[in-house]
């Protein structure tokens, strides 16, 4: 399909003469000629117009009636008048009707002072009103979920929440009630709203009906400043807005980047902020005093790092997760290989750099927005609702606006199934298995026989749904996009597998073709880890160094991945485990095996910002970690998109930079990375060591420092990174990736522990947890105990023959909205705890 | 290109010129005159004067009255029925502030914890009146006629911080009350 083409066209506007793409809304064109059409109840993102609120009425010459801007296409030489005396008195009129059943109590309203409403009366209205009459009256406020406040008093019925809600996210939870004057936004039968994306509907009210009740009165528009950065929440990396006030984050709010998020926020993205302020963070360096955990200053925390690391020279590995940096990932590559000459090191996305080297092809790599112009989109062995959200909005987009064909191949019911026009179940952990049958499917008979045979059987997939989907992607036009969750690399040959996919299916564009409209290729979505392709890019893998250059070792067994590591931890042969804001009993590793390395007595060093279980028990060191809204530094979306963090608030309490701590620990190893200020005086870097000054500068010396080490990296700045981001396919160092080696992919190594390969809920999440306004999702969605989901995904048990053609995904959604009404029945125990 | 020449145009002062006519040389009558009558004129006002007898205020045991318009520290008001808080915590006189001198917290009302009669009060509200230069705009920004500038004009303290007036200080009565001025004063 590709995207489409425009075509210019010329028309009129008050007099003057403006170019646009044909067919592009009058409203939409109108401000390429700096003329404004006001606007209540249109929104390009959510599709269609509706022509609802009667704002955006326009004169068109040889149009008798006046004509709503928002649904009229503009065409070529059409004539249009927007200040003359009948549109005039057509917008008074609107704007009076509006205001009619409005109480228009701004001073407590929330939205007062970035109200759309206050803006257009003010701008469009007539001055003066002329009712006598009694307003319409609701009980108010009241919760339409334990996250957003209703007030349906101020309500204009736009229809944009209940056009989302159907649109957009398509849960078809808001629906309006009555008719007429008696019209106001509500649930069926007004269940609370409890929904992945439910905070998007405040963010698109033009009024105050829809208020975050977080974030009720604590602020208005001229207390706060707006900081962006990137949400590192999961693998979507969507752009954000932090509301600040008084050096704390208030509020997040969209970003738009067209080529990232569309726009929208997950609900963990614009709830979770409240963890960076409460209490239960760590703010002061910890170690282990008799047996329990003390703060003790940076300078004592550091040497006792030190120590440590200097006792475990050659047996040390690291773990990173998180919202860990490229930056970070990189120095603490270099200080594991370079001062204490360890290789273990890996993500907790636990990605074979391997198979993701063999999949890194520009030619090959989707982007996301890619996706909504593809012919067919093939999710393949992920839940996009919990593992990247936004991700999935944009897969619905295309199926619903653009006619995407959606295939969809999971282990369990996918939230996707009712868009797709295929829905295929493998067994659980099956998803590897199931990408080398498909690839021998599409390659026909022979290869079915051969390299391929006994994949359909060992990823539990029937006969007629393997034939069925190699059907629909042969068939699925030039142009398929395949998203795949990336733990189904942890199955050997699944990365060749995905390659004769996508051989078969032609799904390589260059440069050239793309700029032409192309859209195609490879998708792959990190097991929970934000950041895990910015920090595999950066060095952070197994046998492998920055911009995937496979590292010349004596013995592929010298550089153990996660798996390895923890089986190397319990068996003695490594002594200390650097964790860099991961939490591997918290992660999609297997649980089990990661307790018995934890528990083999090595020491732990720990960035984090939680007392978690791990930290508690086995912690050694604990290094307080900066929240995302504190951090500088790059990360890296799956499609390659280099994004920059920038700091929103001071960090708090005593909490320090990350990359400054490992390249202060680098300094007590004798590694010098150049960072800690050499070009600084000594005073200075007492002052700097002390905190008293800060080493913002340094930051940006050590981006500028990944910049120029990680080769496919070349060509970029962090100006050209700028509020955007940029993709490294893009720029001159998508030449510099190295041919991926021809040797086949290695077994398994005997004895490592088999990955569980079951996602986590997207609230099941120390942001969840500490976020006083979402720890009501966080407790019903997932529980403390994962142990009984465990039991129910046994890998390799055949999805049909589990009884799982319902799926537990099902099941659990409706325990959970179960569980979700009797607790706001029961007074709102969310807004209680703000 | 070649820069044109432009006609220089001469300036001549024409009719503008205006002769200054002097005075002529001082006389030993017209000193005279100026050092002594002339400075017994002025005199005159001044003696005038004296027969009205002191005008001094022993300030502060005696103090100037006011006009009712004057603007001298605020005062935050409660409805007299109710005896609930008239500032719902909006911020808007914070946001008129010229000097930026107003900080407003605002928290919600609750059936059991009633402070104003809106959804919002203030819970905190502090006027920096070191720094607030008395314009008045808070007054006039104030939707709810919640803030109004007082006549209190005895303002001055030991310490910077003690200037710093809450919500609490601002509601209270003020201890001794600034004479206003009468109709015919």
């Amino acid at each position: 399909m590709g995207r489409p083409q425009q075509k210019l066209i010329s028309f009129t506007i008050d007099g003057r003469q403006v170019q646009a793409p044909e067919n592009m809304m009058l409203a939409d064109a109108a401000k390429l000629g700096d003329v404004e059409i006001p606007v209540f109840c249109y929104e390009p993102k959510l599709g269609q117009p509706v022509g609802a609120c009667r704002m955006c009425l326009v004169e068109i010459e040889g149009i008798p009636k006046l004509q709503t801007g928002c649904s009229t296409p503009v065409k070529d030489g059409m004539v249009v008048h927007t200040r003359s005396e009948r549109v005039q008195a057509a917008q008074h009129g609107v704007v009076e009707f509006l205001l009619l059943n409005h109480p228009l109590d701004c001073p407590v309203c929330d939205k007062g002072g970035e109200c759309p409403l206050q803006d257009i009366t003010f701008g469009w209205g007539g001055g003066v009103a002329r009712t006598r009459e009694l307003k319409r009256h609701f009980k108010k406020p009241v919760e339409l979920s334990p996250l957003i406040a209703i007030d349906r008093e101020r309500c204009i019925l736009c229809y944009r929440c209940a056009r989302f809600s159907q649109e957009v996210s398509e849960d078809h939870q808001l629906v309006l009630a009555e008719r007429g004057s008696h019209s106001f936004i509500s649930t069926f039968d007004s269940h609370p709203y409890i929904s992945h994306f439910s905070g998007n509907i405040i963010e698109l009210c033009p009024v105050g009906a829809l208020t975050s009740i977080p974030y009720r009165f604590r602020a208005r528009p001229w207390d706060i400043e707006g900081a962006g950065t990137v949400c590192t929440l999961c693998p979507a990396q969507c752009n954000v807005t932090l509301t600040v006030r008084n050096e704390r984050v208030l509020r997040v709010l969209a970003r738009e980047n067209p080529a990232v998020d569309d726009g929208w926020l997950c609900d963990k993205g614009r709830f979770g902020y409240q963890s960076f302020h409460v209490d239960q963070r760590i703010t002061q360096p910890l170690i282990r005093d008799g047996g329990a955990l003390r703060a003790v200053p940076w300078e004592i925390a550091l040497e006792r790092a030190a120590g440590l690391l200097e006792r475990a020279r050659g047996q040390a590995c690291a773990l990173a997760g998180g919202s860990a940096s490229n930056e970070e990932g990189y120095l603490l590559a270099r200080l594991m290989r370079e001062a204490l000459a360890s290789e273990a090191i890996d993500t907790l996305a636990a990605v074979p750099p391997r198979a993701a080297h063999m999949l890194a092809r520009p030619q090959l790599q989707a982007a996301v927005a890619d996706i909504e112009h593809a012919d067919t989109v093939l999710v393949l062995g992920c839940e996009l609702r919990e593992e990247a959200p936004i991700i999935e909005l944009r897969v619905r987009k295309g199926v619903r606006r653009n006619g995407v064909r959606l295939l969809v191949a999971t282990p369990q019911r996918s939230a996707l199934d009712a868009v797709a026009g295929l829905a295929v179940r493998c067994a659980q952990g099956g998803e590897g298995e199931l990408a080398i049958a498909l690839a021998g499917a599409l390659q026909g008979a022979e290869a079915q026989e051969g390299a391929h045979a006994g994949a359909a059987e060992r990823a539990g997939v029937t006969p007629a749904d393997l034939r069925a989907l190699a059907q629909a992607l042969r068939s699925g036009g030039k142009d398929v996009v395949v998203i795949y969750g990336q733990r189904l690399l942890r199955t050997a040959a699944a990365a060749q597998a995905l390659l004769d996919i996508a051989r078969e299916l032609k799904l390589e564009a260059d440069r050239q073709e793309r700029e032409e409209g192309r859209t195609c290729g490879l998708l792959g979505i990190p097991d929970g880890v934000s950041n895990a392709r910015g920090l595999l890019e950066s060095g952070l893998a197994p046998g492998y160094d920055p911009g995937y250059r496979p590292r010349q070792l004596p013995d592929p067994d010298a550089a153990p991945d996660a798996h390895a590591m923890a089986a190397g931890l319990a068996g003695g042969k490594l002594r200390l485990l650097y964790l860099l804001g991961a939490d591997p009993l918290r992660c999609g590793l297997p649980e089990d095996a990661w307790q018995a390395a934890l528990d083999s007595g090595a020491a732990v060093i720990a960035h984090a910002d939680f007392i978690t279980e791990t930290i508690r028990e086995h912690a050694q060191v604990v290094f307080p970690a900066e929240s995302y809204a504190e951090k500088e530094g790059t990360v890296v979306h799956p499609d390659g998109r280099l994004q920059r963090l920038r700091p929103a608030i001071e960090r708090q309490g005593e909490v320090r930079a990350g990359w400054w701590v490992i390249a202060e620990l680098a300094r007590r190893l004798d590694l010098d990375f150049g960072l800690l200020g050499s070009e600084r005086s000594p005073g200075a870097r007492a002052l700097e060591a002390a905190g008293i000054i800060a080493e913002g500068l340094s930051a940006t010396r050590a981006s500028e420092l990944l910049l120029a080490s990680v080769a496919i990296y070349a060509g970029i700045d962090l100006e050209q990174i700028g509020g955007k981001g940029r993709r490294w396919q893009q720029s001159a160092g998508a030449g510099a990736l190295p041919e991926p080696p021809s040797a086949p992919e290695r077994e398994r190594a005997a004895g490592t522990p088999e990955p569980l390969n079951a996602y986590r809920p997207l609230f099941d999440a120390p942001e969840a947890e500490y976020s006083p306004a979402l720890r009501f999702l966080y407790r019903r969605a997932s529980g403390r105990q994962p142990a009984p989901l465990r039991s129910e995904q046994a890998p390799g048990a055949p999805a049909e023959r589990a009884g799982e053609s319902n799926g537990e995904l099902g099941a659990r959604s409706e325990l959970v909205a179960g569980l979700v009404i009797r607790h706001v029945a029961g007074a709102g125990e969310g807004r209680e705890q703000r | 290109m070649a820069e044109a020449q432009l006609p220089v145009s001469v300036w001549s002062p024409g009719e503008d010129v205006v002769e200054v006519r002097r005075a002529p040389a001082p006389g030993a009558a017209r000193s005279f005159t100026r050092a002594f009558l002339e400075t017994l004129r002025g005199l005159k006002t001044t003696f005038a004067r004296v027969i009205e007898g002191p005008v001094t205020i022993q300030y502060p045991e005696e103090k100037v009255p006011v006009y009712p318009r004057f603007r001298g520290r605020h005062r935050l008001h409660r409805f007299e029925e109710s005896g609930l808080e008239k500032c719902v915590g909006c911020s808007l006189c914070a946001a008129a502030c010229p000097a930026d001198c107003i900080r407003v917290v605002a928290a919600e009302n609750t059936p059991e914890h009633r402070v104003s009669a809106g959804e919002r009060y203030a819970a905190v509200y502090e006027i920096n009146l070191s720094r607030c230069i008395f314009c008045g705009y808070c007054e006039v920004a104030c939707p709810f006629d919640a803030i109004t500038m007082g006549h209190d004009y005895e303002l001055s303290d030991y310490d910077r911080s003690d200037l710093i007036f809450t919500k609490e200080m601002l509601l209270a009565e003020p201890l001794e009350r600034t004479p206003l001025r009468r109709e015919d004063e």
